[in-house]
């Protein structure tokens, strides 16, 4: 009977199952560090403000302050929907804008919203808002991460393999987890 | 199959995504109820709605920019709106819903807060849009009506 080479199939596996999660590992690897900072930044947004300025509207009838508010920005088209937070504001939705009329003074804050190209999709992907079968895909990943890791510890055997100075990578990799994590308890 | 024919067809996957048309989308959970109630009476008497699960339609005037867990419902009447929260990642809605109509499903929760815990939320609220927040603007204690939200349809 045939010895059974365990390695070389730790090795097979291990190469073949990074082969089919590079675009996935790539997705979530550079989401995650655009997530990461999200106190900083808007990861999944480009959004420009700026002020525009017409003159005051000082009707009181809201249809007459929403033709007015058009009017006046040269706008082409009826908005999406129209709100009033409060009686000095008037809020114009057109797609990925939003005016916002101070009535009283005229001053208008323009918001345009637009996706950040590619970066959008991964976070969405990487945060699972699709849910459903993305789930199923996402836990997958996770499984594959594992055997990844797994497999990954015993492709070399001798003095480079998990019993030469690969232990002791391992664990600095165990230890940094842990050791934040008792100084995070501790200390903040 | 070679390269050339998986990048054709991944280039392929993306153009036809893209112009696949915008109809009424679902977020979470699919709603139960057939009846609406106006966003002004939950606001007239919050408390009589408390831990009820209610639905309600109207224009979606604000999102959540950052993590979209959020979204606010514009009232039947003028200067009024609810939001309607849900838990991180259990939803995520996207900016351009903004200016369309949402029916959204979900349970009334009435909480009194304190001054502190006020400009505790408004400083979050400020930095998740990146705006300025002063905290002499707020007065307190306040009564916060939200919805607890469990799914939608945005269209």
């Amino acid at each position: 009977m045939a010895e059974f080479k365990w390695r070389k199939w730790n090795n097979i596996l291990h190469r073949d199952i990074g082969y089919v999660v590079v675009a996935l590992t790539l997705i979530y690897g550079i989401s995650g560090l655009a997530v990461n900072h999200i106190a900083d930044w808007n990861p999944n947004y480009k959004i420009e403000k700026e002020i525009i300025t017409i003159s005051p509207i000082t009707t009181t009838d809201r249809e007459q302050i929403v033709a007015e508010a058009i009017s006046k920005l040269n706008l082409t088209g009826e908005p999406k929907n129209t709100f009033r937070p409060d009686p000095e504001t008037l809020q114009l939705f057109y797609d990925k804008k939003t005016y916002s009329v101070d009535l009283p003074t005229g001053n208008v804050l323009l918001e345009s919203t637009r996706p950040r190209r590619v970066l959008f999709e991964m976070n969405q992907l990487h945060v699972n808002a699709p849910k459903k079968a993305w789930t199923i895909i996402a836990d997958l990943f996770a499984v594959a991460l594992i055997m990844m890791a797994i497999t990954g510890m015993f492709m070399l055997k001798g003095p480079t393999g998990i019993t030469g100075r690969g232990k002791w990578f391992v664990g600095i990799g165990v230890l940094i987890p842990l050791l934040y994590w008792v100084y995070y308890m501790n200390f903040q | 199959m070679n390269y050339k024919h998986v990048l054709s067809i991944a280039v392929t996957i993306v153009l036809v995504s893209s112009m696949v048309i915008a109809g009424p989308k679902n977020y979470g959970k699919k709603l139960t109820l057939k009846e609406k109630t106006k966003v002004s009476d939950i606001l007239a008497n919050p408390e009589q709605y408390n831990g009820k699960k209610i639905l309600v339609e109207g224009a979606v005037v604000d999102v959540c920019a950052n993590r979209g867990c959020w979204i606010k419902v514009a009232s039947d009447k003028e200067f009024e709106s609810i939001r309607f929260k849900v838990d991180d990642g259990v939803i995520v809605f996207p900016m351009d819903a903004k200016g369309k109509t949402a029916l959204a499903e979900g349970v009334i929760s009435v909480k009194k807060y304190t001054v502190e815990e006020l400009i505790e939320q408004g400083k979050h609220h400020a930095e998740e849009q990146g705006e300025e927040f002063d905290p002499s603007t707020v007065t307190g204690p306040k009564t916060v009506v939200q919805i607890m939200g469990e799914g939608a349809v945005i269209k």
